[in-house]
């Protein structure tokens, strides 16, 4: 064997047996991964936005699976019927990047919870104050029917003075949210349903 | 052969301890060193990759054509690597997430690269391995050290538990950045003087 095509093979070899480990490693532990992230990442939203702790409604998650994306959607229950929803959104163009959002919807009254960040790479001073309470509660009780927007566009929310774009995206992503738990309620609800005859 | 197991054993733990002997590595002692938990955590994932670089690329040491030898240290250092990251996640994620860029930043580290191409690329897998241990051993206990001196000195706390009362005033500027060299050059100084003073021969300078 020439020298090298012993390199080509041993290489290749090396490369092969390296990605087949990873790939075990990675089907192996991934959901333990995914329910650490939800924890760490996601448990302070939600316990937020249900004042439950995280671990009562972690448990609580269904994936609907769209076309482009997947959307984890998080549910309390109130005597057995669902009755608030937590969707995660993406609020696309914030001014470092797409912000990630969750959405509180109570069911009964159609009326909004809450917005929750779960993660940003924001302005520090300017829009990361996307995180205060006083910008995140103009949220509450706003009617899930109707789109919403800034008020420079004629809505009800005030943008963070100074960070317009950051506001921008969580409105954007906040509206996306409402589509896509309008279009697709039912399917939600049957996905939720069959979780339960499983669990 | 039993003379070389200890020789080889206690080296990592003081004539060749990283990152005060090699000086190689001090990237992640400098940057992650915040507080101990920090150190250790870093520590003990680098010795964990270490020691079974150590022992992988040292049995396939016949095998790999030398010409290609650093790519395939790489790729095999990389799987290593990515394992204990997700390792990390699966587990430690509070501190996979502290550690941020500096566990995939690893797979650069001098000392892991440097004990394959040194030691273990010239030797059988089990002696390679004990010496993955213990210049991982060294480096662990090394960074714990780095990150206590800066915890306690400069958060009152070690381990995350408050050590002075609390009427102690922090030495805050030891948590940043310039802190980790004031702290490393110290300990390295420090070091070098009990060497002399020992008349040791493997002191720099």
């Amino acid at each position: 064997m020439s020298e090298i095509t012993r390199m080509v093979v041993v290489l290749s070899l090396i490369a092969g047996f390296c990605s087949a480990a990873l790939t075990a490693a990675n089907i192996q532990l991934g959901p333990l991964v995914d329910k650490q992230t939800d924890l760490y990442v996601r448990g302070p939203a939600l316990e937020r936005l249900f004042g439950k702790p995280a671990g009562e409604v972690l448990g609580n998650k269904v994936i609907i699976h769209l076309a482009e994306q997947d959307i984890p959607v998080f549910f309390t229950r109130a005597e057995q019927a669902v009755s608030t929803l937590a969707v995660e959104a993406i609020g696309r163009g914030g001014f470092g990047g797409d912000l990630k959002i969750m959405v509180g919807i109570d069911l009964a009254s159609e009326r909004m919870i809450g917005m929750e960040v779960v993660s940003h790479s924001e302005t520090p001073g300017l829009g990361a104050r996307i995180e205060e309470i006083t910008f995140r509660r103009q949220w509450q009780g706003l009617s899930t029917g109707d789109p919403i927007a800034l008020t420079k566009d004629g809505g009800t929310i005030d943008a963070i003075s100074g960070a317009s774009t950051t506001s921008g995206a969580a409105v954007r992503g906040t509206n996306e949210a409402l589509v896509f738990v309008r279009d697709h309620r039912d399917e939600i609800l049957k996905s939720i349903s069959e979780l339960q005859k499983d669990s | 052969m039993a003379q070389k197991f200890t020789a080889t054993l206690t080296a990592g733990l003081w004539k060749r301890i990283p990152p005060f002997r090699l000086v190689l590595g001090l990237c992640p002692s400098l940057a992650v060193t915040m507080s101990a938990e920090n150190g250790m955590g870093m520590g003990l994932a680098t010795a964990f990759v270490l020691i079974l670089s150590n022992g992988a690329i040292s049995s396939l040491r016949n095998i790999i054509p030398s010409k290609v030898r650093i790519a395939s240290y790489i790729v095999i250092i990389a799987t290593l690597v990515s394992i204990v990251e997700i390792l990390m996640k699966a587990y430690f994620f509070p501190l996979s997430e502290q550690l941020g860029i500096y566990i995939p930043l690893i797979v650069v580290n001098c000392i892991v690269l440097g004990r394959a191409e040194g030691f273990a690329s010239k030797n059988p897998p089990f002696i390679s391995m004990v010496d993955g241990l213990s210049v991982g051993t060294g480096y662990a206990i090394s960074l714990t050290l780095i990150g206590s001196v800066r915890e306690i000195l400069g958060a009152g706390s070690w381990f995350g538990m408050p050590v002075f009362g609390e009427t102690f005033e922090p030495m805050a500027f030891l948590v940043s950045a310039p802190g980790a060299f004031v702290t490393i050059g110290t300990l390295l100084a420090l070091q070098n003087l009990f060497s002399r003073w020992r008349g040791e021969k493997f002191i720099q300078g």
